[in-house]
């Protein structure tokens, strides 16, 4: 079973840390509580950035820390080589917050972490959080709160303001992945149901997602298949699309009727769903189940 | 990106891949003066969707008066949103017989999904499942090209080997080009054993564009018809014009949010303009991206207010402020009603900045919202 909790032990390095994104986030991350031991800085220009120090490699980072995780803030055509250098080391947890990765490479990641039963996040992801307890990625603070919903996203944005104004009504979660709106990705809703089915400190489960693909569709004929039985929500963004635009993300894009709201709103209700047209009755919604009285 | 089938089935020739002989055609009038191939033809609108026959925009010819006349008549028309601004002008095929090839990306495998049917011409899930031949194999050339040659040999004679061909060929394309899906429907296949495709549809990744040059250039050569990806390409964010005749400017980041707010906007009967992930985080201290937001506004002539929500994890909501107040200086010509949502790093001094700015401020979406009804006169109207 796919399990995307960690805590404040989980040792973690950082790729790319010594770029604009990887001094700012491995920062931010760190603040927040989560255990990062290291970056990678191939050329060892310096030696530690923001007090974590720096090693030329994963493997060398791996080998002097024990780290098991890793988020990699390397550029989208560098991202399949950070990935397998950091599998090659011995890294069982990897987020790839990337914009961009290409399709065909994404594959081969796929393959990658697979074969070495990896767990990967990404890409095009904010990333994930246990709220209270640590982050891997850039989730937002303001959207953060401990509390009972799983929550699962493509979208960033979105889901930074669905998390933020249910925090604001009192209602906080309990791990927070962000699956990322590529088409071809390392964990897609439907692999974490098992995960969110045991989770003790989970009661309901929110997805957000988008138009494109079929993974909204492959995670209901999932949860009737699994039987999962703590209530879902679902918003789904993009009902008002044109066919055949990529809308920002590169999964986002509707030919016929392949990926089209219609088809994600019937597949998300027949399997029990609660599907909302607007973030407020979402709210709303999520709300009259799960806020405590 | 989409490829107007004109595009793909220049890409596809280049692999050896049959198609009728066709030009592509702008403007109605060129055509008593052109060179066509010989008649007679089919008239096809160049748009990135399908359904088009069923829209009209699909018409036969036997002279060039009516092929003159089908173009005009398709040329202009409004399509799912988008407007024709091409015609494919090509040879029609005769006393051939169909088949249907194609190639897509199964995102959840990761891998390719190949399906082929000897009844081709109409949508494949019109096809009878027992018609149609599928699997699923690795990424790689040589995987695709045996599965080919397995699934053909379903068909015996000229229909078998044809779809073989062109499904070795397709092989290639999908795995050199990065595709992710292309499509031969209809696949003609003549008594003789020749075949030629008679449509193409194929979705390259824009992610791949860096190490795909052809592509690159192709969108470089005529960016007016691919608007979305030029802009992906040469400014480094995604802005799409949704609905021309609309009212509302969006000034939005984060493709989800954009989108919901686009959906939510409609639904209250509304009519945004566009969709925008502008990437704050991009900006570096720059107006630069937000000028031309705001310049490409101007374009749409029915704007009467601009409506801009950021919600700022990372971003410093008060360097964006200055550099939004800026860009609303320098872009004149966009003279409406500015309303801002905004909650976030950095607010309580991006309170000031918007003041002085003439920007009104909430940090309540439905409230924004509410006023943006209000400059345009409209009630809370109803759902379509």
């Amino acid at each position: 079973m796919m399990n995307p909790r960690i805590d404040r032990a989980t040792r973690v390095i950082v790729q790319g840390i010594t770029g604009r994104a990887g001094r700012l986030h491995s920062r931010l991350m760190k603040e927040y509580g989560t255990n990062i031991v290291g970056g990678i800085s191939p050329k060892m220009e310096m030696q530690e950035v923001n007090g974590m120090p720096l090693f030329p490699s994963c493997e060398a980072a791996v080998r002097a820390t024990g780290a098991t995780a890793c988020v990699a803030l390397v550029g989208a055509m560098q991202l399949l080589a950070a990935m397998r250098e950091a599998v090659a080391a011995g890294i069982r947890y990897i987020v790839t917050p990337t914009e961009g990765m290409p399709v065909h490479d994404a594959v081969q990641a796929l393959h990658l972490v697979r074969s070495a039963g990896v767990t990967w996040i990404g890409g095009s992801t904010p990333g994930m959080a246990v709220p209270g307890v640590a982050k891997l990625g850039f989730l937002p603070n303001d959207a953060l709160l401990p509390g009972p919903l799983g929550l699962m996203s493509k979208s960033g944005t979105l889901s930074y303001e669905s998390g933020y104004r249910l925090a604001q009504q009192g209602v906080g979660q309990s791990v927070w992945v962000g699956v990322g709106g590529d088409p071809v990705k390392g964990t897609r809703y439907a692999d974490l149901i098992p995960f969110y089915a045991q989770d003790a400190q989970t009661e309901g489960l929110l997805i957000i997602g988008e138009i494109g693909g079929h993974e909204e569709e492959d995670f209901a004929a999932a949860l009737t298949a699994q039987r999962f039985s703590k209530p879902v929500f679902a918003l789904i963004a993009g009902s008002s699309a044109p066919e055949g635009v990529t809308m920002g993300h590169a999964g986002a894009l509707v030919h016929g009727s392949h990926g089209s709201y219609a088809s994600k709103r019937t597949a998300l209700e027949a399997a029990g769903a609660r599907v909302y047209a607007t973030l407020d009755d979402m709210v709303r919604g999520v709300c009259g189940v799960l806020k405590k009285k | 990106m989409y490829l107007l089938e004109h595009d793909a089935k220049a890409l596809l020739a280049q692999h050896t891949i049959a198609t009728p002989d066709g030009v592509m055609v702008e403007n109605a009038h060129d055509i008593a003066g052109m060179q066509l191939p010989a008649g007679p033809w089919v008239v096809k609108g160049q748009i990135t969707a399908g359904g088009r026959g069923k829209a009209g925009i699909i018409r036969k010819a036997q002279t060039r008066e009516a092929a003159a006349e089908a173009a005009g008549a398709i040329l202009g028309a409004t399509v799912k949103g988008r407007e024709v601004r091409a015609v494919r002008i090509e040879q029609q095929v005769r006393g051939a017989e169909e088949a249907y090839i194609a190639l897509l990306l199964d995102a959840a495998e990761g891998a390719v999904r190949v399906i082929m049917s000897a009844s081709g011409g109409m949508e494949i899930e019109a096809v009878p499942h027992d018609e149609i031949r599928s699997a699923v194999v690795p990424l790689a050339v040589d995987a695709i090209v045996k599965c080919m040659q397995e699934l053909s040999a379903a068909w015996p004679g000229a229909k078998g080997r044809a779809l073989r061909e062109a499904g070795e060929r397709l092989a290639h394309v999908f795995v050199e080009r990065e595709a992710m899906l292309v499509e031969i429907n209809p696949l003609f296949v003549r008594a003789d054993g020749s075949w030629v495709a008679g449509d193409a549809k194929l979705v390259t990744d824009d992610n791949a564009l860096p190490r795909q040059p052809e592509i690159k250039a192709l969108l470089e050569r005529r960016a007016a018809a691919y608007p979305e990806a030029a802009i992906k390409l040469e400014h480094g964010f995604d802005y799409v014009v949704v609905d021309p005749e609309g009212e509302i400017g969006l000034l939005t980041t984060g493709a989800g949010l954009s989108m919901m707010l686009i959906d939510e906007l409609r639904q209250q009967g509304l009519k945004p303009y566009n969709f925008l992930d502008v990437r704050t985080g991009g900006m570096r201290g720059d107006p630069g991206r937000l000028v031309s937001v705001l310049k490409w506004m101007t374009e749409g002539k029915r704007i009467r207010v601009l409506l801009i929500n950021i919600f700022a994890g990372i971003t410093d909501l008060g360097e964006f402020s200055r550099l939004l107040v800026t860009a609303l200086r320098d872009v004149r010509d966009l003279d409406v009603p500015v309303v801002a949502r905004l909650v976030g790093n950095g607010l309580p001094e991006a309170r000031p900045i918007l003041e002085k700015g003439g920007v009104h401020l909430y940090t309540d979406l439905d409230a924004a919202v509410a006023e943006v009804r209000q400059i345009l006169g409209r009630e809370r109207g109803v759902a379509r």
